[in-house]
């Protein structure tokens, strides 16, 4: 259509070349959420216990590293669904694949070494065999197993769990999409397929012969194996900025995959699928890579997240998980990836301020709110509100910003 | 025999406390200790001779307390008062003392010394005497109640000495159907303890085709089989099988039987290596291998076989040497039955049993299949309404499922009778979730019918508000919503087939909707209405037909059924704040795989789900949670073949 509206250029004469304008001028929310997230990430390590004043408490470091990791799930999704248009309700599932694939290492490796060093303290070493089936006991006693499940077969290897927090959400992502997506199931249908996969997924971990210790999931991930007596404090703070560094790249792919032509088809089948199918564009392939990258983010994004968290049960993967992950975003605002961050840092930190006790009840005489027990309530309903009057979210408020300067 | 003697005190205290269990009706006739008073001299030196006279004195006077006295007598607890001769029954207290029970009230009277008391030693033949009359007593008495519970009391522990007492009440039977269950139980002892080889066959073959437990149980026992070896197989042992090692038993294993009767020297295991290699280090060093080295298995054994040359240790066998030492033996599987007649007989009756069990067993699965499917339908059928007229999905439909069993809470809170109160709640909770249904449509999904995504998320929103709201009024803790008294029992066949009279409630109230649904969608004019909209909305508007108000009345429908079916589902389950949550997903698998805008399709989806679930936990019965995860996969893979359903919409009416 622009080229209509362009003048039209003499014959031969070659046509200019367009401006070439680099990307992050042409986006220049990138640039200032990269500034926010550096100036953010120096003043909570200046204030933090290990490396500043002391003012930001180990546990808020903790908490903060935590939601940082949530923003990148939430820019994961705002991919997927705002872009794309596919209401995953899977997305938490593939986040929480990802941490149990770390935590395996984390849980085995550490095991290994509190085992070798009560072993080596008899007479003679232990064997190979005599460590593992210890720390297969040690594990596994909780849900009334010695023995080592087939899956934990490389737990020791830092290396292979690693490859599978990419490679689980991934492949999983990968067949699932291609099952749903050639088949052409789309909107509700495709979420609530989505959901079914992650009831699968949590009931099948909530099996105790599932070789994931059952409900009681893994724990003790904050111990980092190799690092048993540097203190918490710290390891928080590493893991704090690795989180921020994996924000910071992982809206930098987003934003640079969203703009572009790949971007454009990509909201093209958001828009209007049929029709980007007919002007010969193989929806099914588009959809699926970005239903795949941002499995492969999520399951990254939590792979950082519980070893900040300490442990993770099934309950964290259940469908209810996943639908809150759609409602930050839509809260945050859909279609921008700065909406889907300050979605998820205002929801989760407000959520977890307000359940966790630290607000102040508001006393009104004749009844007294307790936060814990009305926050939900006022999330549910304030999120019926922003769907039905705010469908842009928080981050429509900006475009009212910027239409007003203009 | 000393294992016999005491054997009948064992079941004659179950038998006493299944009766104490049968409520002893009041009896306003002479004290037990009066009557004892009458037989002083018998009941103070208790004889083979005369104690019958006693046991028919007490029994005919059937006082209060007889039977605790007749427990405590065989027990050698009670003791003679020798001031005024009246009897109590003795607990042992402090410092040996002992306090005195009064036998009529059960007060304490006193504490006492054994020096001031005779104590009533009965023997052992009076003691038998005792146990059989009260059997006898007990299988005659003239409440129905009272014979059914010595029978059980009979089953729950036989014992060969109830046979011939058994075989006496059964002639005096009035009740045809009680006889008959005697009769079978005298054919169990008889398989069980009868000396008579043919006798038993004959009872045994009589039990086949018999799918009751307790009838299986006893052949069970009859097979039940204990491991043994011999150099020779020995004469008159009724061999099970013979185990070849090798095949059908572990070289190791046989090996370790062997050492355990101390026919051979046992294997050192791994452990046992350990210990020893730990025991004999020298200087760092066991058997000249350094102790870094000893970290994998062949080199530790390599050490001890080192320790073993110089005599150290037990020696370690070689493979060759225990297979020359179990060749010397045969292993098998001998019978705890010594009569093969008879454990042929019982594996035969066993065998041709076992069809009919399984036949009895798959009627079982598929009644609980059809119960999970109405169960299911009642769930979903609300759903399916909704989403197939409007292209609505209503997230919050658990939670009017929800609503409307906490209804049935309320209203049982103000009407005490349970038949009563579930006669109200009913059709109240369909009222309460109407109004909440139209409310919902009216206030927010109108307003989104544009943004199908949307409805899902703002639904979503007003569902957790509203399981928080149910926690904050109602408590986290679950609520009861009791069942009448005529829907708490099971209906059974047999031992194998039996459902709960709730469960079949359940089915009808479902098939009654279902039937209501169909009339109402292709009888009325509503509707007719309702199917034009789910066709083709644009065109039903140019009918003169207000697409609003049907959306409106549909969706109170909806959410009124889902309200029902959740009084329904309050009677069997918890009512909980997160009970709806737990059958919404599976409301939509429902709906999903039955094909939306059908009533049919989700009775279809509904039977194939339920089906399915039953079917799979048959194969693991012990996990629900795979049966559902396996359940699930199936449906995503149903999907991929026919992504509308079982029962699609075709052509335009399709949507698109």
């Amino acid at each position: 259509m622009a080229d209509i509206a362009r003048p039209v250029t003499l014959p031969g004469a070659a046509r200019p070349a367009p401006p070439r304008r680099s990307f992050l001028r042409e986006h220049p929310s990138v640039l200032w959420f990269m500034l926010i997230l550096g100036i953010f990430t120096a003043g909570v390590t200046l204030l933090s216990e290990a490396f500043g004043i002391g003012l930001v408490s180990t546990s808020l470091v903790k908490i903060l590293g935590m939601t940082l990791c949530l923003c990148l799930l939430a820019v994961a999704m705002d991919v997927v669904w705002g872009y794309c248009g596919i209401l995953s309700l899977g997305h938490f599932a593939f986040f929480g694949l990802g941490g149990y694939a770390i935590g395996m290492w984390l849980m085995y490796a550490r095991t290994e070494i509190l085992v070798r060093q009560s072993l080596e303290a008899g007479t003679i070493p232990p064997t190979e065999r005599e460590v593992s089936e210890a720390v297969a006991s040690q594990i596994f006693s909780v849900v009334g197993s010695n023995e080592l499940p087939l899956i934990w077969s490389f737990a020791h290897s830092l290396t292979f769990q690693l490859a599978m927090v990419v490679l689980i959400p991934g492949l999983l992502a990968l067949v699932f999409g291609w099952l749903a997506f050639r088949s052409r199931v789309t909107g509700v249908y495709l979420s609530i397929l989505t959901q079914a996969m992650t009831l699968a997924l949590s009931l099948y971990l909530f099996q105790n012969d599932s070789g994931l210790r059952g409900n009681n999931g893994l724990s003790g991930l904050q111990n980092i194996p190799g690092f048993l007596d540097v203190p918490q404090s710290v390891i928080s703070m590493w893991f704090f900025w690795a989180s921020a560094l994996a924000l910071g790249l992982g809206y930098m792919l987003f934003a640079w995959i969203v703009s572009g032509k790949f971007g454009s088809v990509v909201r093209a089948i958001r828009d209007n699928e049929p029709r980007v199918r007919f002007l010969g564009y193989n929806v099914e392939g588009y959809k699926l890579f970005v239903f795949t990258l941002t499995a492969i983010i999520a399951g990254l994004a939590g792979a950082l997240y519980y070893p900040q968290a300490g442990i993770i049960n099934p309950a964290e993967i259940a469908p209810i998980a996943s639908i809150y992950l759609a409602v930050w975003v839509a809260i945050g605002g859909r279609g921008r990836l700065y909406g889907a961050v300050i979605g998820a840092a205002l929801v989760s930190l407000l959520s977890s301020w307000l359940t966790g006790g630290g607000a102040p009840n508001i006393d009104l005489g004749f009844y007294r709110i307790v936060w814990t027990d009305w926050w939900q309530v006022l999330l549910g309903f304030g999120f019926v509100l922003v769907t039905l009057f705010f469908p842009k979210g928080i981050g429509g408020l900006f475009d009212r910003l910027v239409r007003k300067q203009e | 025999m000393p294992r016999t003697a005491r054997a009948p005190w064992r079941w004659m205290s179950f038998l006493l406390l299944a009766l104490t269990v049968v409520a002893v009706p009041a009896r306003a006739d002479t004290p037990l200790q009066d009557v004892l008073q009458t037989v002083q001299a018998e009941v103070a030196s208790p004889a083979r001779g005369t104690i019958p006279d006693v046991l028919r004195a007490l029994l005919d006077a059937d006082a209060p307390g007889t039977l605790e006295f007749l427990r405590a007598f065989a027990d050698r607890e009670v003791v003679e008062r020798p001031e005024d001769g009246l009897f109590f029954i003795a607990q042992d207290g402090p410092d040996r003392s002992l306090i005195l029970i009064d036998v009529d009230s059960g007060a304490e009277i006193a504490t006492v010394t054994t020096r001031d008391v005779n104590q009533i030693r009965p023997n052992a033949g009076v003691r038998r005497e005792i146990a059989a009359a009260l059997v006898q007593f007990e299988l005659s008495a003239p409440d129905p109640a009272r014979r059914i519970a010595a029978m059980d009391a009979i089953a729950r522990s036989p014992d060969p000495e109830q046979m011939p007492i058994l075989a006496a009440s059964i002639p005096d039977e009035p009740d045809a159907a009680i006889r008959a269950r005697k009769e079978r139980l005298l054919a169990l002892l008889t398989a069980r303890f009868e000396t008579d080889s043919a006798t038993r066959v004959a009872a045994i073959e009589a039990l086949t085709g018999d799918v009751s437990t307790e009838a299986r149980r006893v052949l069970n026992q009859l097979l039940q089989t204990e491991a043994g070896h011999a150099q020779f197989v020995p004469e008159g042992v009724n061999i099970a099988r013979i185990r070849v090692v090798g095949e059908d038993l572990d070289l190791l294993r046989a090996h370790a039987r062997l050492a355990e009767d101390g026919l051979v020297p046992p294997r050192p295991g791994r452990n046992a290596i350990r210990d020893a290699l730990r025991a004999h280090v020298v200087d760092g060093h066991v058997g000249g291998i350094p102790v870094h080295r000893l970290t994998d298995e062949a080199t530790r054994r390599e050490a001890y076989r080192a320790l073993q040359e110089d005599g150290l240790v037990p020696p370690l066998p070689t493979e060759a040497e225990m297979r020359a030492a179990v060749a010397q033996f045969t292993f098998y599987d001998r019978y705890l039955e010594d009569d093969p007649a008879v454990t042929t007989a019982a594996r035969a009756a066993l065998d041709s049993t076992r069809t009919r069990v399984g036949l009895f067993q798959a009627l079982n699965l598929s009644l609980e299949a059809l119960s999970l499917a109405s169960i299911f339908f009642l769930g979903a059928i609300g759903l399916a309404i909704t989403f197939g007229v409007m292209r609505v999905i209503n997230m919050a439909h658990g939670e009017f499922i929800m609503m409307g069993a906490y209804t049935g809470v309320v209203v049982q809170m103000f009407i005490p009778s349970h038949t009563v109160s579930i006669a109200v709640a009913l059709p109240l909770a369909f009222a309460v979730t109407f109004a909440a249904g139209v409310a919902m449509e009216r206030l927010v999904i109108r307003h989104l019918y544009t943004r199908p995504l949307e409805t899902l998320l703002a639904t979503f929103g007003i569902s957790i508000a509203l399981q928080q709201l149910a926690k904050n009024i109602f408590g986290p803790q679950a609520r009861p919503l009791t069942s009448p008294d005529w829907l708490a029992g099971a209906v059974r066949l047999n031992d194998i087939v039996s459902i709960s009279t709730i469960r079949v409630a359940i089915f009808f109230l479902a098939l009654m909707f279902l039937i209501l649904l169909i009339y109402i969608l292709n009888r009325t004019r509503l509707g007719l209405e309702v199917r034009a909209v789910t066709q083709n909305p644009g065109m039903a508007a140019s009918m003169g037909i207000n697409p609003d108000r049907i959306n409106m009345l549909t969706f109170g429908l909806g959410s009124g059924i889902a309200g029902t079916a959740g009084v329904a589902i309050g009677l069997f389950a918890q009512v909980t704040s997160e009970m709806g949550a737990n059958y919404i997903v599976q409301s939509f698998m429902t709906v999903v795989v039955g094909g939306v805008g059908s009533v049919f399709g989700t009775l279809a989806g509904a039977g194939l789900i339920g089906f399915l679930q039953k079917g799979i936990e048959w194969f693991n019965p012990a996990n629900t949670l795979a049966a559902q995860t396996y359940m699930v996969l199936f449906i995503i893979l149903f999907i991929q073949f026919r992504p509308r359903g079982i029962v699609a919409l075709k052509g335009r009416a399709a949507g698109d």
